[in-house]
């Protein structure tokens, strides 16, 4: 079939803005947006610039605007977005090329979450492993499965209009910490987001939710770190 | 080299987003309408005279109330939803359910009222 696919342009050697081009290409329903994207590059106009990696939803590097939402586009078939594709780049970032957003300000906030383990202990002496029950491990399990692609990040109307704000994604990273057992440090890391620019911002709008390519129920996560900030409690 | 970080309220506007979007957009209007509300009420009772007369023909006419009681309901209803999800996170996961409950709440309520007040608004 025939499908017209808009894309967003900048060239930050020729362009002050931003500009739509419009491409016709052949397409079959069962291929994904990244494909497309990949044809046009290949054999329409190579200047084109996207990024990604895995193409299989894993790296978290093509998420962009298609046809209004953030969705990542390898895991978008041309069946459910229809002939006519509008492709952008997620807002909220700076741009540096056609569909390339300035990652560093949305990294510079997961930094802030402390998104590693922390655990002054000695290891134990008799294994090599500091244990958890499964049920421990199930408390974290849904924020685990977080691939850093800022969908949520970029759909989220408080960090529109405000990127001082950590953002969905540095609390799904600092939650995936944060209820895990064997780590120390959650009080540190509740402290930072109780800061002004930190979970006080979320205003309970779900775009992040609907927007997560790996489901993760993110407006959860961020209610069950606001209860555990305002409790004391990490159950 | 680049362009900034920019989004208009246009582009925000156009996001795409889910059911709960449209009720992060009616909530932050509710607000501002009632603070213009506010507003309108606190300048006319304090200039008075023919300036307090015009504000306060704006407020209590019929279609300014028909908006403002839309505010009030809305905001509070929402707010209340909102408040509820936060305080059990758990029940986060009925957030689309939640959504309609609040919905099939409003609507008959902000109907009933709106009927009211354009019968005695319009004098009918
Ligand atoms: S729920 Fe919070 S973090 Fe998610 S989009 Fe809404 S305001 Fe942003
Ligand atoms: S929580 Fe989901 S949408 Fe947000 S960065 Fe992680 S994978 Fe992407
Ligand atoms: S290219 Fe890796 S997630 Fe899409």
């Amino acid at each position: 079939m025939e499908i017209t696919v808009k894309i967003f342009r900048y060239n930050p050697e020729k362009d002050q803005r931003g500009n739509y081009v419009t491409y016709k290409v052949e397409a079959h329903e069962n291929d994904r947006v990244l494909d497309v994207l990949e044809y046009i590059k290949g054999k329409v106009d190579g200047t084109l610039s996207f990024r990604r990696s895995c193409a299989h939803g894993v790296c978290g590097s093509d998420a962009m605007r298609i046809n209004g939402r953030n969705m990542l586009a390898c895991k978008t078939l041309v069946r459910d977005t229809g002939a006519n594709i509008t492709v952008e780049p997620i807002l909220g970032l700076p741009i540096k090329k056609d569909l390339i957003s300035d990652m560093e300000p949305f990294f510079d906030n997961y930094k802030k979450m402390l998104p590693y383990f922390i655990n002054e202990d000695p290891i134990p002496e008799n294994g090599r492993e500091r244990l958890q029950s499964q049920e421990e491990r199930a408390r974290f399990d849904e924020t685990t499965k977080c691939i850093l692609c800022a969908c949520c990040t970029t759909s989220c109307p408080s960090y529109w209009a405000n990127g001082e704000y950590y953002g969905p994604a540095a609390i799904v990273s600092a939650h995936r910490f944060i209820f895990d057992s064997r780590d120390q440090a959650a009080d540190e890391r509740l402290n930072i987001l109780a800061e002004t620019d930190g979970i006080a911002r979320c205003h309970t709008a779900y775009n992040c939710t609907e927007a997560c390519p790996r489901e993760i129920k993110v407006t959860k996560a961020i209610g069950e770190v606001k209860m555990a900030m305002i409790t004391g409690k990490l159950d | 080299m680049g362009l900034k970080r920019d989004v208009s309220l246009a582009a925000g506007l156009r996001y795409r987003g889910p059911a709960g979007y449209l009720t992060f957009i009616l909530h932050r209007i509710g607000g501002l309408g009632m603070g213009i509300f506010i507003t309108m009420h606190i300048l006319a009772s304090f200039f008075g005279g023919r300036f307090g007369g015009t504000l306060n023909g704006i407020y209590e006419h019929w279609a300014f109330q028909v908006f403002i009681y839309f505010c009030v309901l809305f905001h509070a209803i929402n707010g209340l939803r909102i408040t509820i999800l936060d305080l059990w996170p758990k029940l986060l996961d009925y957030q689309t359910e939640a959504i309609w409950i609040e919905w099939a709440v409003f609507i008959p309520l902000y109907l009933i009222a709106v009927y009211v007040i354009v019968r005695v608004g319009a004098g009918g």
